[in-house]
């Protein structure tokens, strides 16, 4: 319980410091890196969601990040679409194709899915690059619109960029907070017993599927209504949006946060949002040194920070004991 | 004495072979059956098969009148036939009263939303299962570990946990596939004594175990399989004397020496 309160206390301590930056600081590169970390945490809250809480590799979480990117861009652009309802329509879009590619290859397995979940991604970068007459092929579509948002009767036009940094930072907060009842809930429990042990799962009532699904759906839906706030942030969308760096990127955080922990993410994605910009110096190589830490961190750290502490808690429990039976 | 699992024709065939070969019997409601044979009569296909996590090539069977034929693994679970598994399994990472608790919410009908929200109704029902899960750990001798992981659990310990969480829904009938393999003879006394100890409760179980002494001890009334098929079906007095039985288990000459020791 007091862990409970103290917890909560340190998240709104935050969340006041997050919210006053921009009047503490008009610095707009740390305004650029509190973006980054928004969108980034909601991606690799909802990867982990997926391979930490259901034990799915997906590599499918950029396709849906990108899908809804294109759809918000499109709507605002060609229907004239106010950008709330757009970014929703990408995410929905997005929790449906997650839906029909879990449903399709996950009744097979899941070394399947993860087939699928790359082969899918791939192919998003190719529609988007090769399907010219919807998405204006690899130039995109530059110059996005300053955006507005209505809200309560009112026009919100996010013209500085202060104004992209409340929007992303209040729908990571909002993200995060349904992300977080659903994995401390007993939604997470099942999630998790699935992942640690399916056929006993399956042997106490548990139907795999309907939590997987449930898992991408809501991942797919987070995912793809950031992407759609993102490329107005960008102020353009191109097929790069489904590049692999995101992929690695949303990865090296789960796996280093430590997969099936919600705050070990959390904190990683936070960390690992701030550190490109401090390798920036070695652009070329960044992908480089992110996969041989996603190597290493596969092999050495297996369970990431948070399961290292973990691991470290049950030591009390490893009393000697009389000679196993 | 009402049936509650009824098998009828059971059959499994993997390739060429015939696993189960149209096997047939009835389980009493309150009963304590084993079924033993030797390595590879099908004892464990028949467990896999009736539970749903193999698909059965023939037959059918029915728990308390209602057909299980073909249902998917979980489905018979929550209709009230659970099992355990020969290579036991846990949720390592998980609380023993999470591993508990996870095997009953199933069960109670309380939807997702709810289960989001933490409804009041939710969080009485999960109090409720807290509860019997303390209460089945009691009976497991296991309350001490109530908050460790299931990890830190010695073999034994976590097939006591296995039998625990299958008994957590209050399932009709419960499959323990091998529940005293590899554990050293002060566990196995311990596990026998869960056993009755839930028998005496009302559940109704099946016991598939190589250990013929556990199982004769245990079961007034034991299935003999052979290759695939029932060769006796009786009170473990009838199957010890069983010609049939002696010859499947020691061969021939076996059997005549086992004879002279007995009488």
């Amino acid at each position: 319980m007091r862990a409970g309160v103290t917890r909560a206390f340190l998240v709104l301590l935050v969340l006041a410091v997050l919210f006053a930056l921009p009047r503490l600081t008009g610095n707009e590169y740390v305004l650029a890196l509190g973006v980054s970390f928004a969108m980034f945490s909601v991606l690799a809250s909802g990867l982990n969601l997926v391979y930490g809480y259901t034990g799915l590799l997906s590599f499918a979480q950029v396709g849906f990040f990108g899908i809804g990117g294109y759809t918000a861009a499109l709507l605002v652009t060609e229907r004239g679409w106010n950008l709330g309802w757009a970014a929703t329509a990408g995410g929905a879009l997005a929790a449906l194709v997650g839906l029909v590619i879990g449903y399709s290859s996950l009744r097979l397995s899941r070394h399947a899915f993860a087939i699928v979940s790359l082969s899918f991604a791939l192919l998003c970068m190719i529609v988007a690059r090769d399907w010219v007459s919807l998405t204006r092929g690899a130039m995109g579509i530059p110059g996005l619109p300053v955006p507005t948002l209505g809200f309560m009767g009112r026009e919100w036009r996010l013209s500085r960029p202060a104004d992209f940094y409340y929007l992303l930072l209040g729908f990571a907060a909002a993200a995060h907070a349904l992300m977080y009842l659903v994995v401390s809930s007993r939604l997470g429990r099942a999630m998790r017993a699935i992942r640690l042990n399916e056929p006993l799962a399956q042997s106490q009532g548990i139907d795999p599927l309907r939590y997987k699904l449930l898992a991408l759906a809501l991942s797919a839906l987070l995912a793809g209504m950031v992407g759609g706030l993102f490329v107005f942030y960008l102020t353009i969308v191109d097929p790069s949006i489904f590049d692999f760096y995101y992929t690695e990127t949303m990865l090296i955080m789960v796996i280093l946060g430590g997969p099936g922990s919600f705050w070990g993410v959390l904190v990683s994605s936070a960390v690992l949002a701030a550190l490109p910009d401090l390798l920036r110096f070695t652009t070329d190589l960044r992908m480089v040194l992110y996969g041989a830490v996603l190597i290493a961190a596969m092999l050495l750290f297996p369970g990431g920070v948070a399961g290292w502490l973990a691991r470290r808690r049950w030591r009390r429990w490893r009393r000697p004991r009389v000679s196993p039976s | 004495m009402t049936t509650l699992l009824e098998v009828r024709g059971l059959t499994k065939r993997y390739l060429g072979l015939t696993a189960v070969d149209r096997v047939d019997f009835d389980v009493e409601a309150g009963a304590v059956v084993g079924l033993i044979g030797p390595n590879g009569s099908g004892k464990s296909t028949i467990v896999d098969c009736l539970s749903g996590f193999e698909p059965a090539d023939g037959g059918h069977w029915r728990l308390d009148g209602r057909a299980l034929t073909d249902l998917p693994a979980h489905r018979i679970a929550r209709a009230g036939l659970t099992r355990t598994f020969q290579t036991v399994r846990a949720y390592d990472e998980l609380t023993l009263l999470d591993n508990l608790c996870v095997a009953a919410q199933e069960e109670d009908g309380v939807g997702w939303l709810a289960a989001m929200l933490r409804t009041g109704r939710l969080r009485s029902v999960e109090a409720a299962a807290t509860a019997r899960a303390r209460e089945l750990l009691d009976t497991v001798d296991l309350a001490e570990y109530a908050q460790a992981p299931a990890a830190v659990l010695s073999y034994g310990q976590r097939k006591l946990l296995a039998i625990a969480a299958a008994m957590m829904a209050r399932p009709r009938l419960i499959l323990l596939d091998e529940p005293v393999a590899g554990v050293n003879p002060t566990m196995v006394r311990r596990i026998e004594r869960v056993i009755q100890q839930l028998n005496a409760e009302g559940t109704t179980l099946v016991i598939v175990e190589h250990n013929v002494d556990f199982i004769m001890s245990l079961c007034r009334r034991v299935i003999v399989l052979e290759e695939g098929q029932k060769i006796a079906d009786g009170p473990p007095g009838l199957i010890r004397s069983d010609p049939r039985v002696l010859a499947a288990y020691l061969g021939q000459r076996g059997a005549a020496e086992l004879g002279q020791g007995r009488a």
